[in-house]
């Protein structure tokens, strides 16, 4: 895919996804949490679908480079990790009779932040380019 | 994941030390978010600023950031692109800054504002970034 369609699925995925949200927090719709997270699910199993066929074009076209095979893997943990988030948070809200605490619910979103933090600087110290 | 650092770099029209600083305030914010929430740390009406400080801060080391960089690359001679790259930087700052300090406001009960308003400067941030894609290549 091209960088255009890359991003042009991403803003019309945030896009129907911010609209649903503001509908349910406004009270205009009282659907349940889990489908108001839906264009997120659906854009997260798609982003899974297209790591997964990347890796196995990787492996299927012999390049020996364990480090880009690597790369996709940590892509690949991270998505699962920003799907657990969402999973929790919309039982939180959704199951109020759980009584999940919040710092189970942000969990997956620390470890998510931090990981990308700590990559973003390496290539910010690794790259000498502000 | 979908998009490379250089791309997300071109797309957004943020820089990388950007999108560091406004990770590491994010997650500081949801730090205090969980405190709030789980321990009723920050009771009262400044509480929601308090928590919401760690973006306020972040929005104002961007700032800083921005016009470092326009100092410089007017002091280089390339004042077309400074000028653009300023304007752009001061839009996205801006309309980050109108969202996080409405929601802030909504959520200590200082505004009776509805919710598709207090989002509407991101609404209008999705449309220039829509733009922006549409010049990717």
């Amino acid at each position: 895919m091209a960088v255009l369609h890359r991003a042009l699925f991403t803003w019309f995925n945030l896009l129907i996804f911010l609209i649903l949200l503001v509908l349910r927090l406004d009270l205009r719709i009282q659907w349940n949490w889990f489908i108001v997270f839906i264009p997120m699910w659906l854009y997260d199993n798609i982003l899974l679908i297209y790591i997964i066929f990347r890796m196995i074009s990787h492996c299927k076209n012999g390049h020996d480079h364990i480090s880009s095979l690597r790369r996709k893997a940590w892509y690949m943990t991270a998505v699962l990790t920003k799907l657990s988030g969402q999973g929790l948070l919309c039982l939180k809200l959704e199951a109020t009779q759980l009584t999940l605490p919040a710092k189970v619910v942000l969990a997956p979103l620390w470890v998510l932040l931090l990981t990308l933090g700590c990559d973003v600087f390496i290539h910010l110290i690794q790259h000498s380019r502000y | 994941m979908i998009f490379s650092l250089n791309e997300l770099v071109h797309w957004l029209g943020l820089t990388i030390f950007e999108i560091w600083i406004n990770l590491v305030s994010l997650t500081i914010f949801t730090i205090l978010l969980a405190m709030k929430i789980d321990n009723n740390y920050f009771a009262g009406n400044g509480g929601w600023w308090i928590i919401f400080s760690p973006l306020f801060i972040g929005d104002g080391l961007n700032t800083y950031f921005c016009a470092i960089i326009f100092i410089r690359m007017q002091m280089d001679g390339v004042m077309k692109s400074a000028i653009l790259r300023a304007l752009w930087s001061l839009t996205f700052l801006l309309l980050v800054f109108v969202f996080k300090y409405l929601l802030c406001k909504k959520l200590s009960g200082q505004s009776s504002l509805e919710y598709s308003e207090v989002l509407s400067p991101v609404f209008i941030l999705l449309q220039l970034i829509a733009v922006r894609a549409c010049q990717l290549h």
